[in-house]
């Protein structure tokens, strides 16, 4: 049962984590982020942005396969209903 | 000494008051109530074919990554603020500043409406092995199914067992559905706005478990304590599942801002 500690430890390890981001002191992994700064924020055609193209590789660099995203997508089933 | 031609604008955020770093290389450039948070970035990092060559760095990547949301969320601390992507790149001042007047009034609509609110972060992940274990033992109709495989002969138990692996399947995902979109359903109503993202694979995640929805809100600042205590009553609600929370923020208003028409710097 070693690695039902294992994991149990790590589990608990995240929910502590997340009591520090409550009290503001973000320990924040670099995905968060990328999975902001990358493609979210303001966008504009300035003298030089990073193109789709361009994040899509960064992605493919941290072996983000779009293959598995598509996977997942599809694990999920339906798709969760969008904000209006 | 500043070799003209060697260096970029690099534009951080917009905000609507003034700020200055001593002994940095951040400083702020004003179009009547906009104050463009901005640095001075060399061509080797930032100009068009560095770019592309230093994106593949994941050292560089790390490094400017972290510097652009540090910039962001100091200025965030005193202020409304509008954040801009990462790299948003121009020549020179001048062509800041025409794009700061030619989205002028959007620019401080935006700042208006993020006044006093922030963006927080939900991800969601799911242990299957553990949620299948949960459902092995709280799952009626598969509860059923075990007791029929134990009372059968050999040949209508195997064909049970596999009956009872498709349905596992089948239960967690809808539970995981269901969670999600419960999950998602309860935390938007502490919000002003919601979003949902792309999930990320565990490729990039680094984490085992799977995760199942990547969703931001963006809260009023007096409902921040609230919509946590909700997080947290998820959390309890489901101990034992598999399901795991990451709660971040708060967050630049990354989710939420944006331009209508798309500014021309030249």
């Amino acid at each position: 049962m070693q690695t039902e500690e294992v994991r149990d430890g790590r589990v608990k390890k995240r929910l502590k984590d997340m009591e520090h981001n409550i009290i503001k002191s973000k320990d924040v992994t670099l995905l968060e982020i990328l999975d902001r700064v990358l493609d979210k924020g303001v966008v504009i055609s300035g003298d030089v942005v990073i193109s789709v193209a361009d994040v899509d590789l960064i992605y493919l660099g941290l072996k983000v396969l779009l293959s598995s995203v598509e996977t997942m997508e599809r694990l999920r089933g339906a798709p969760f209903i969008e904000p209006t | 000494m500043k070799v003209p031609g060697k260096e970029l604008i690099y534009l951080y955020c917009v905000t609507d008051s003034p700020r200055s770093w001593p002994g940095d290389e951040k400083y702020t450039i004003s179009c009547r109530d906009l104050y463009a948070v901005v640095g001075k970035v060399r061509k080797t990092d930032f100009g068009e074919e560095s770019l592309k060559k230093n994106l593949a760095d994941f050292e560089w990547l790390k490094e400017k990554v972290n510097i652009h949301e540090q910039v962001i969320e100091n200025v965030m601390k005193e202020s409304s603020v509008v954040p801009f992507k990462f790299a948003t790149i121009f020549n020179n001042e001048d062509n800041l500043i025409a794009f700061l007047k030619e989205n002028e009034e959007e620019l401080g609509n935006n700042l208006n409406y993020f006044r006093g609110k922030e963006e927080w972060g939900i991800k969601i992940y799911c242990d299957m092995a553990i949620l299948i274990k949960y459902l092995g033992v709280n799952n009626e109709e598969i509860l059923s199914l075990k007791n029929a495989i134990n009372t059968s002969p050999p040949g209508k138990a195997f064909f049970l067992k596999k009956q009872k692996e498709e349905i596992l399947i089948r239960e967690a995902n809808k539970k995981i559905n269901e969670y999600g979109q419960n999950s998602f359903n309860k935390l938007k109503k502490y919000s002003i706005q919601s979003v949902i993202n792309k999930l990320l694979p565990g490729e990039v995640t680094e984490i085992n478990e799977d995760m199942i929805l990547n969703c931001a809100f963006l809260l009023d600042k007096c409902l921040v304590t609230p919509f946590i205590t909700a997080v947290e009553e998820l959390k309890e609600q489901t101990a034992g599942t598999g399901f795991i929370f990451d709660c971040t923020g708060p967050w630049p208003p990354y989710n939420f801002c944006k331009l209508k028409k798309s500014g021309t710097a030249e």
